[in-house]
């Protein structure tokens, strides 16, 4: 164990604070899920691997930078995402139960299918300024990191708008609070919930390429993602999108931190610790609400 | 206007609605009343959708419904409020004006949340029940009466034809429950038909211009209020046989 200087300490909470940002995007979309439909999308590890191979293979043989490459594969999650609810989840009976036999299935045959694929060899998308930083005031700010909190935060910006501000945004939050009252509303909840998983699936996919050019992966990493991803919606309450963000960013540090001044093997378990501990506090999470089942 | 044909809908061997037909009338404010557990709010529960009748059949201005979803139902024409107010509580109550609405299609997906035209005519039912001062606080803030007037013209913001008033008085102050009277009856005199469940029975006879008595799921009587009030059956299935209390006695 060593005490970091001032200046590592802030350079860590910098570190940490900007990958933070990507944990809150890879968050968002499996929290904002989980809110309309009350389902986990044990898969949404496995489709941020599915997006960073994307965004791989996009760069090896196109040469499209992976942060362009966004464009591309949001609109195709986003299509994946409708079909698999209204195809797939929609047919189970108490989905709220079931589908977490289900999705953990999809998880598997995607990290399947990815093994068989691309081999366990772990993969990063280095494009030209993988290793440049700026260095402002002595600090150290790594450009991938950078582009990949910039890149995160803009589009969570623009969840946050189409969720207050559109009309599928509201029939959303309509449906999260009580889905019952939104069908006798008028509110096809099927419709919502296939372009709810859709939206889910899309923050995935940018996901999925911004964790390519910060951490290298292979098919069996899906796992490692989830398990984050999961921990982070619960430590900020399920269903709540600032929960996310909090969490995803105590998350970042937290790691960063452990890693300093214990050992980088350590960071995952401090953080589960902390998950554990403020789960006997606040069993519903920072900012998550005591889900009563209404009749 | 509603017409339920031999509607059953059973809940584990217990048939809540049994065999159950009625008419509401185009025009008229029916009311719905019984015991407790007679079979009201799951008759409601099928009429919308929330329930599939196990046998029967509904119709709505000469349209089958039963086995529809609920925003299909709701889209053909009927409004409802509930017993306990069910509106979208972290919402502004304008947003809560604005939910019923709108249909979502690929179309409209995007489109602004909150249009002029829609605005103004929430504003107006607002006004109309004093409560436009409250437009961007949350309903979770407002007093359960309060809450029940902004469910209630929120209903009439997609102009249904029908309009289904769970125990509309319930839980409300007697002030605001003549308030309410005095809304069901003015828009009744335009035109809107009304089918409610209420227990406040002065409020049921003097409202009403029809009523239905059901019992242990089955319509046991109806007519206009005077007919009703001195019906014998409807007097045992509230007060208990006189038989068995003189047995008893």
């Amino acid at each position: 164990m060593t005490i970091p200087s001032f200046h590592l300490f802030v350079q860590t909470l910098i570190l940490g604070g900007l990958v933070g940002g990507v944990y809150a995007l890879m968050a968002s979309g499996l929290t904002l899920i989980f809110g309309v439909m009350r389902v986990i999308n044990v898969a949404h590890g496995a489709f941020l691997i599915l997006g960073a191979y994307i965004t791989y293979e996009l760069f090896q043989y196109f040469k499209i930078d992976p942060i362009a490459s966004i464009l591309i594969t949001m609109p195709v999650f986003f299509g994946a995402g409708w079909l698999i609810q209204r195809y797939m989840l929609s047919r189970i009976a108490n989905p709220e139960q079931t589908s977490v036999l289900v999705t953990f299935a999809l998880a598997l045959v995607l990290e399947g299918i990815l093994g068989f694929i691309f081999q366990t060899t772990a993969r990063m998308v280095t494009p030209s300024y993988t290793s440049d930083a700026f260095i402002f005031a002595t600090y150290r700010f790594p450009v991938t990191r950078l582009i990949g909190f910039g890149t995160a935060l803009l589009i969570i910006l623009l969840l946050y708008l189409i969720l207050q501000y559109t009309n599928l945004g509201r029939a959303i939050r309509a449906t999260t609070q009580d889905p019952r009252a939104a069908q006798l509303m008028g509110i096809n909840t099927s419709m919502i919930s296939a372009f709810t998983f859709a939206l889910g699936l899309s923050t995935a996919a940018a996901g999925g390429s911004l964790l390519s050019i910060i951490y290298s992966f292979n098919p069996s990493s899906q796992a490692d993602w989830i398990a984050r991803t999961l921990s982070i919606i619960v430590l900020g309450g399920m269903g709540s999108i600032p929960g996310a963000l909090i969490a995803a960013l105590t998350l970042g540090v937290m790691e960063q931190m452990t890693s300093i001044v214990v050992t980088l093997y350590w960071s995952p378990i401090v953080f589960y610790f902390f998950l554990f501990f403020t789960l006997i506090i606040r069993p519903q999470g920072l900012l998550g609400e005591i889900i009563r089942e209404k009749g | 206007m509603l017409i339920t044909e031999n509607i059953t809908k059973t809940f584990g061997g217990i048939k809540a609605v049994d065999d159950c037909s009625i008419k509401v009338a185009q025009g008229l404010i029916t009311g719905l009343i019984g015991p407790n557990g007679s079979g009201k709010t799951t008759l409601f529960n099928m009429v919308t959708g929330l329930y599939k009748p196990d046998a029967g059949k509904i119709s709505l201005k000469g349209n089958q419904i039963q086995g529809l979803k609920p925003s299909k139902i709701y889209h053909q024409g009927i409004g409802r409020t509930f017993q306990i107010t069910r509106l979208f509580w972290k919402m502004t109550v304008l947003e809560n004006m604005i939910v019923p609405v709108r249909q979502i299609g690929w179309q409209t997906l995007l489109s602004r949340g909150v249009k002029k035209h829609e605005e103004e005519q929430a504003m107006e039912l607002l006004h109309w029940v004093g409560l436009s001062q409250y437009r961007d606080e949350e309903v979770r803030k407002l007093s359960f009466g309060q809450q029940k007037l902004i469910e209630f013209v929120a209903v009439l913001m997609s102009d249904p034809d029908l309009i289904l008033l769970d125990e509309p008085a319930g839980g409300v102050n007697p002030v605001m429950i003549e308030k309410m009277m005095e809304m069901v009856d003015d828009l009744n005199s335009k035109g809107k038909t009304f089918l409610l469940v209420e227990h406040n029975m002065r409020l049921v006879m003097e409202l009403c211009q029809h009523i239905i008595v059901l019992d242990h799921g089955q319509k046991i009587a109806e007519g206009v209020p005077s007919e009703v009030q001195n019906n014998p059956l409807v007097l045992e299935a509230y007060l208990g046989s006189t038989q068995n209390a003189n047995a008893s006695a």
